[in-house]
């Protein structure tokens, strides 16, 4: 398997996903069903992590194939910028689906309409659109049966030249994150406190649950996830912005790449966590109380995914640890 | 103004010189990987406590945080390790640098609010929920504000230093 493979596997989820996810949204809107929109929030949310090793495989899959005769760098570049701005849009839409979904298990009453839901509504349906130029453009390079642009990819309908004008240039995005230290250093300082925010909120929440510090009520303890869920925000955007600053070095760097897995299963971690029922048997659970073996087991997974993306994370041997940032 | 020789002197031992040069993945990296741990627990717990004390997730009890002084001891201990160890491998890259005295100063002054937080707010059981707040307040500000400046000292360390090693 090479990047093209992992790129082609994992590109389709993001775009079709995103679009059932926007349809059984609406469809909860017009029917008022709770659980159908928990189940397209909860859609959104998995779409918006799996989008991000898709985007990153995505230079790997560029350095296969760019040698090749017939492919257009500049339709490589145009399908990078359209990934970038609709990649923004997709980790917003999944974000405010989290906040959603948070608020929705805070009342027992259904929610009524609020500007979490209007603000989900209006990011996911540019999402879709962003999301549909991303597999067009894509398309673009190896179907030039389907191309219905010019060479630039720009040529295409007023909406798409427009949309195009809002596309970062993938080189000089790059640029700008590299030029100095300082935002670089700037940068990593935040991954680091994206990930004390993270470890200490989850960490000790995974600890109650397994049986140590019994004292602490675990309802109560549960409501510092939000803060864990801002640590892990701020790490999504300060990866994905090094990432795209010096794609070539993560790209071919084995511990990256098990760090995004490992990042995938916390993921897949955290939705056995609530949809299982593990939560629900545990949210009641006071001082001294014992958790369930389901919930002690999905805990443990977690505490266990949690360091082995630290040591994966570390184990990338970034030049701006060693070594100044160079271009 | 050249370094200090008994750097180089530490620098040309053969633990300085494993840590620093070996390929085996339990050399270096393993110890940064475990300062990693080490400043998760340490922070992470304190900043469970710091932010209750300004009043997050009120409905937890605050008392039974007094649980997690003996985690943070332990997070820091194992940094007071490996940070050793860090700097018997880069000796001159560290100690040359103001940078590392600023992160340890900080690092003290954390630590110090960190015990002042235990002793005004959590050693007397017999303080209301009430009475622990206002206490802790300002602590808990401090603390944070601390430990940020200590990690974004530490952070630094990576890009401010003025030699790697010891210049020959």
């Amino acid at each position: 398997m090479n990047f093209v493979h992992l790129h082609l596997l994992l590109n389709h989820f993001p775009i079709i996903g995103t679009i059932i996810a926007l349809g059984l949204f609406f469809i909860s809107l017009l029917e008022k069903n709770e659980d159908l929109r928990r189940a397209s929030l909860i859609t959104f949310a998995a779409m918006a992590l799996l989008a991000i090793p898709t985007f990153f495989s995505g230079t790997g899959a560029q350095g296969a194939i760019k040698k090749l005769p017939g492919v257009s760098e500049t339709l490589i570049e145009t399908h990078q910028g359209a990934a970038m701005l609709a990649l923004l849009f997709m980790e917003i839409t999944g974000g405010l689906s989290l906040v959603g979904l948070w608020k929705s298990h805070r009342s027992s009453r259904p929610a009524r309409w609020n500007w979490s839901l209007s603000a989900i509504l209006v990011f996911s349906i540019v999402t879709v659109g962003l999301m549909a130029r991303v597999g067009n453009t894509g398309g673009d390079i190896r179907h030039p049966e389907i191309a219905t642009g010019q060479e630039e990819g720009t040529e295409g309908s007023v909406i798409s030249r427009m949309v195009h004008k809002f596309e970062p240039s993938p080189a000089k995005f790059a640029e700008l994150m590299t030029a100095s230290k300082w935002w670089w250093a700037f940068m990593m300082d935040l991954h680091f406190v994206g990930l004390v925010l993270l470890i200490g909120a989850v960490g000790i929440l995974d600890l109650r649950i397994l049986g140590f510090a019994k004292q602490f009520p675990i309802g109560p303890l549960h409501r510092f996830v939000p803060w864990a869920m801002a640590g892990f925000g701020i790490n999504l955007v300060t990866g994905v912005l090094a990432f795209t600053g010096m794609d070539q070095y993560y790209t071919y760097d084995w511990a990256f790449w098990f760090k995004m897995l490992a990042i995938m299963l916390l993921g897949l971690n955290v939705a056995a966590f609530y949809l299982t029922g593990a939560f629900e048997s545990v949210q009641d659970l006071g001082a001294g109380e014992n958790a369930p073996p389901l919930a002690k087991f999905i805990a443990a997974s977690s505490l266990f995914l949690c360091f082995a993306v630290i040591t994966l994370g570390r184990y990338i041997q970034s030049y701006s640890d060693t070594i100044t940032v160079h271009k | 103004m050249a370094p200090p020789l008994f750097l180089q002197a530490i620098e040309d031992t053969g633990f300085s010189t494993w840590l620093r040069e070996s390929e085996s993945p339990f050399a270096f990296y393993f110890i940064l990987l475990f300062h990693t741990f080490g400043l998760a627990i340490l922070v992470g717990a304190n900043l469970i406590v710091d932010l209750r004390v300004l009043g997050v997730a009120r409905a937890m009890p605050l008392a039974p945080l007094k649980r997690l002084f003996p985690i943070m001891w332990m997070g820091f201990a194992m940094n007071a390790v490996t940070g050793i160890l860090l700097v018997i491998a880069y000796p001159t890259k560290s100690l040359t640098n103001l940078d590392f005295y600023v992160k340890l100063t900080v690092i003290g002054m954390a630590l110090w609010v960190m015990q002042r937080l235990y002793s005004r707010v959590f050693e007397d059981p017999s303080l209301s929920e009430a009475e622990m707040t206002a206490r802790g307040t300002t602590l808990a500000k401090w603390s944070l504000f601390l430990w940020f400046g200590a990690i974004t000292a530490g952070r630094l360390l990576a890009y401010t230093y003025k030699y790697l090693t010891f210049p020959s």
